[in-house]
Formats: structure tokens, sequence, C-alpha cells
């Protein structure tokens, strides 16, 4: 068994919410990147130059807020979601 | 609006013990904890050290694996040497020494649990002492007056009032933030740590594994070293670094470690699955910043109190609570909630707490690990140069006078290298941790043996070389 050949997704669980709770401010972007590689899940992408968020990212995220902690010029906005919803560990 | 003696934002193991001690102290306290129970944000796959028993005792003894299934002892600790090309060079069995005086310590380097199980566990000795849990429920905001801390806001607006509020939030503190004590930590104070879990069948671990229940892969070739941690049906396997460290994903560096011939073996052996993919933050500091402002505490992560060593977090969050709330009730009985009062804390855990010593050589440890398991360069010398050193001789090619010469010559080539980095990390570490020792190191009654010894030891150099015949 290769660890590269299964779905991330497949082994994370997730309570959906409805509420946004990660957000980028792109004037304040100076496009560093480091968001791009710090997300494990991949959630960070530049499109046309420009730094967006997975549409999905509700369904992914795992709230570890590296993508936040990461950011130097604080381009990105990071609350945790609301309470009882989100990334659930079984085995933490 | 509802009304407390005290408030505590998160039901980690710090908020937790802070609501357990306050409730039996009689002060009226409310804990939040975002997710549907304590435990299911929180990755840690936690070691617990002995020193829980030691300072806890009735409370560890109810700790079962009734409550905990997933309790198993790490007794040993299996380490591998992996070097650049990713092959095991060497694998060394730690366990505790002769010196380790502390029992239960003799007998487990980590007691380990699941946070899913171990959390709960100790949110329901809160509740039982008379604590109040709100679960799922996310603290969105603090309340100030005249620059002090009131109270909370909920995400639904609700308020919560005390004159002490404290932030058991854990590394990504709202209460940190809003109290203006930290806006984010430095990016070389806080690391990310993924980490995989994975199932193996009970039987399979006791039997394979037996009582190595640890494990650290040692790595050279620009990859950060791993931890192995075993529970009852499971293991993790994860790595961190630093937040400006990482040159790619995360999870390039963990497959790599997954993907090691040898760990792939231990899988089959195991009969191990992927089961979670998880990801955390971890502060892991040289020395911590202000813990304390008018009407606020922090404990915990929040406060940056994993060791600077190791970054063993659990204990730090729990010690750091029973303090806080020994200071709240002293500020409530005297009706002084200023940070003129609450500075206490931070001179109680600076100066009383097992926190304090280990803060003590905090920037000589921290250093440490910087510059060792978690450095490429360095790694790439170390692992070769203690592999050749301690399991070398085992060869059979060349008679062991050869072989003994084979690896000093192989050892000292890396010396150009190991020097700088050994003299500059590890003189340091020792002069500050022999610091108050130093008078006995030069103890008299030892002195006289030791001078005594050296000119004998200098007459086994030979000053040529002799060849040695059969005794006639
Ligand atoms: C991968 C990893 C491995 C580790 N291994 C070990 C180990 O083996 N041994 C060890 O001793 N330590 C270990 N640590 C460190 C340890 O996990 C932490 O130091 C410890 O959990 C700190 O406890 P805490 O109570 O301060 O914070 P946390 O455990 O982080 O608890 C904070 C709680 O507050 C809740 N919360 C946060 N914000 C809010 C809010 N606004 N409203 C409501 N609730 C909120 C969170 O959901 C969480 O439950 C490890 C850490 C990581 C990341
Ligand atoms: S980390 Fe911040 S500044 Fe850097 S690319 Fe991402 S959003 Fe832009
Ligand atoms: S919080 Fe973590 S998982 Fe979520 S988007 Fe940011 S880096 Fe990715």
């Amino acid at each position: 068994m290769n660890i590269n050949d299964f779905d991330l997704k497949s082994i994370s669980t997730h309570i959906e919410g409805t509420e946004d709770f990660i957000s980028i401010d792109n004037d304040k972007c100076n496009l560093c990147n480091r968001c791009l590689v710090i997300c494990i899940m991949n959630l960070w992408k530049k499109r046309e130059g420009k730094i967006v968020l997975a549409e999905d990212y509700k369904q992914k995220c795992v709230e570890c807020a590296a993508c936040y902690q990461v950011c130097e010029p604080g381009a990105i906005n990071f609350q945790y979601p609301a309470g009882g919803t989100g990334v659930v560990f079984e085995q933490g | 609006m509802k009304e407390y003696d005290i408030v505590i934002v998160g039901g980690g193991p710090g908020g937790s013990m802070a609501a357990k001690v306050a409730a039996e102290k009689g002060l009226k306290t409310i804990f939040f904890e975002r997710g549907r129970k304590p435990g299911e944000k929180n990755s840690s796959g936690c070691g617990l050290g002995p020193r829980m028993w030691r300072s806890w005792p009735n409370m560890m003894k109810t700790l079962t694996e009734d409550k905990c299934p997933s309790l198993r002892a790490g007794r040993f600790a299996r380490n591998y040497l992996v070097d650049k090309k990713g092959e095991v060079s060497a694998m060394i069995l730690a366990r505790p020494t002769e010196s380790v005086a502390y029992e239960p310590a003799k007998s487990f380097i980590t007691m380990n649990c699941y946070r899913s199980e171990f959390d709960p566990w100790i949110a329901d000795l809160a509740t039982n002492a008379g604590a109040e849990l709100k679960c799922s429920l996310l603290i969105k905001g603090l309340i100030k007056e005249n620059g002090t801390v009131k109270g909370v806001i909920d995400e639904k607006g609700e308020k919560y009032m005390a004159p002490i509020v404290i932030g058991a939030d854990g590394a990504v503190s709202m209460v940190a933030k809003q109290s203006g004590l930290r806006d984010k930590w430095y990016h070389d104070h806080i690391t990310l740590v993924p980490q995989y879990d994975f199932y193996a069948p009970r039987e399979k671990i006791d039997l394979i594994m037996h009582e190595e229940a640890l494990a650290i892969w040692w790595m050279a070739g620009g990859i950060p070293s791993a931890y192995q941690v075993f529970f009852g049906d499971g293991f993790h396997v994860g790595l961190g670094n630093w937040m400006h460290s990482w040159e790619r994903n995360p999870l390039y560096y963990l497959n790599y470690v997954v993907n090691l011939k040898h760990f792939q073996r231990t899988i089959k052996m195991l009969d191990a699955k992927p089961r979670e993919v998880q990801a955390h933050l971890l502060p892991w500091m040289p020395y911590p910043e202000k813990t304390y402002a008018n009407g606020v505490m922090l404990i915990g992560d929040a406060a940056g109190f994993p060791c600077p060593l190791e970054a063993e977090g659990i204990f730090p969050a729990m010690e750091s609570a029973e303090i806080a709330v020994e200071v709240a009730a002293e500020a409530i009985a005297e009706g002084d909630y200023s940070e003129n009062k609450l500075k206490e804390y931070e001179r109680r855990w600076q100066e009383e707490s097992s926190i304090g010593t280990e803060f003590e050589a905090g920037p000589e440890l921290w250093s440490v690990w910087k510059a060792l398991p978690f450095n490429a360069k360095n790694m790439d010398w170390f692992i070769p140069m203690v592999s050749e050193a301690l399991t070398g001789i085992f060869d059979w090619s060349e008679p062991h006078k050869v072989r003994i010469r084979q690896i000093i010559a192989h050892v000292k080539k890396y010396l150009p290298q190991a020097m700088p980095t050994l003299m500059s990390e590890l003189v340091p570490l020792f002069t500050k941790a022999l610091e108050d020792d130093m008078g006995k190191l030069m103890d008299p009654a030892i002195m006289p043996t030791l001078i005594n010894s050296l000119p004998k030891l200098m007459s086994l150099m030979p000053d040529k070389k002799k060849k040695r015949r059969r005794r006639k």
C-alpha cells in the first residue's frame, strides 16, 4: 500500500456548516505562496495571478489555521467554524 | 446575561483541569468547547508523561481502560536512524535508564491514548465537581470595560460575565488575540504537525510491537524526524516543523517517511490501514510571552507552555491551570482582578512550577531541537556518524583492530561539520543545566581521584607501535 494512493478526503470526517470561516483579502496578499505550500488539504490555489480558496473548503479543511498563521501580511482571515460543525477527529 | 466567578474558554486538558479545580474550590464555573464533545477537535494522540501520576495520583488512578480503551503503555522507544537514501542504518531501543529514580517512570516513558477519550474523561471530572460545560458552542469575543476583561460572548450573542476569564483555547487563541496579549505567533515559535492515524488490530500490535509502543524515525536527507505512537488499536505517525521551514507540502515529508521500505514492512506486518488525517498547530518556543492582563490569564497552549525540547504540552497545560485558578481564587477573595494582582500567576509559574524550571534552559533546549532533528544539513552528518560510532564494530570482514581504525577514521571525517554545531549547541545547554551544580562537579573529593588516574591513562598511550606476541 502506497500512502500517495489514497484520497485524503476519504480519511477525514466533516459536519459541514453553512457559514464561511476563512476568507482572503487579495489586496493585502503579496503572492508569497506560503499558504499554497503549507495547506495539507491543498485548499489554496493560484488562478490568473490571484490566490483563491477552494470552493468546497468547508468539506475538507482540518481547521489547523496554518494558512492564517503563515500569512505575514495578514491577507487570510480565519475563525473557527460554528460550534458543533467542521472537522471531527475520532482518533486525534 | 449570565454571571459566574470564573469563565474558561476551551475544554482541552488545560480548560477542564481549570474548571475542575475551580469547582472544587466552590467557585461558580463555566467552560466552553466548540466541538460536540471535548477532544473531537484535538489531535495530539497523546503520550502522557509519568509526572502526571506523580502530581495527581488520585485523579490519574481513575484513567482506566474502560474509560479510555485506547490506552497503551509506551515502555520502550525504538529509534530508527534513517540515512539520506532512506535506509535504516541503525535501530536503538531506548528504555528508562538506571538513573530514572521515579516509579512509574521506571516502567513507562509515556502512557498513550487518544484525545477523543482523554479529553472527555477529564471534562467529566470537572462537571462532576460542579462546573458547567457547554459544548458545540464557539466563543467569539471578549467583553471589555475600560481595558479590563469582564466576560465573553458566544456565537449566538449570549453573554457570560465573570471577573476572571481563563484563556484555555489552545494554539489559535481568541482570548490571547482579543486581550491584546498576542496577535499571531512569531513564525519560529509555532510548528505545524500533520499526522496520520492508522488502524491496526490490537492483537497484532500486542504481538509485533509488544512493549515497544513508541518510535522515533531520525531522518537524514532533508526530512524532519518523525514520531510513531501506538494506541489500543492503532498508531499515529507524524512530524512537525516551524512555519517558515516547510519548503514543500507537509504531507510530502510525512508520506516520505510512511513510504520508507522499513515503514511499509511494519504496515504489512501489522495489517495496518490509514484511518484519519489530522493537522494541528503546536507552540514550540524558547520562552513564553506575557500570560496575563486585566481580568484574564492564559494557560496551556494559549500561553505557549509546551516544553521547549519535545513540546510535551498536556502536563504544563494542567499544571498552569492549577496555578491560574489558585491566583483567581485569591483575586476573587481580595476583589482585585487587575493585572497587578494577576502578575502573581506569572511569578508562580516561573518560580514555583516545573514549567518555569523547564524554560530556565528553554532557549538552549529549543535551539538543540532546531539544530538537529529538524535540520537537514546537520542530520546528514549526524545519522551516519552516530550509526558508525555505535554499530560500526559489527563487521566480520576485517580484524577488529583494523575495523576500529576504520571507524575512527570515518567518524573523524564528519567531525569538521559536527564539531561547530555540537560545541555551539551542547556546551551552552550543559553549562545552563549544570549551573547549580558546578561546585559539586569540582568536588574536592572527586578531583584527586580524577587527577590521579590521569598519569595511568597517559601510560596506556604507547609512544611507538609495539608488536604484541604470545607471552613466554
Ligand atoms: C500532533 C501533536 C502531538 C502532540 N503530542 C503530545 C504528546 O504526546 N504529549 C503531550 O503532552 N503533548 C502533546 N502535544 C501537545 C498537546 O496536544 C497540547 O500542548 C495540549 O493539548 C494543550 O492543551 P490545552 O488545553 O492548552 O489546549 P487544547 O488541547 O488545544 O484545547 C483547547 C480547546 O479549546 C477549544 N476551543 C478553542 N477555541 C475555542 C473557542 N473560541 N470557543 C470554544 N472552544 C474553543 C478547542 O476545540 C480545544 O478543545 C502534541 C500536539 C500536537 C499538535
Ligand atoms: S500566505 Fe498570504 S500573502 Fe502569501 S500568498 Fe497566501 S494569502 Fe498571499
Ligand atoms: S486551516 Fe489548515 S486545512 Fe484549512 S485551509 Fe488553512 S491550512 Fe488548509
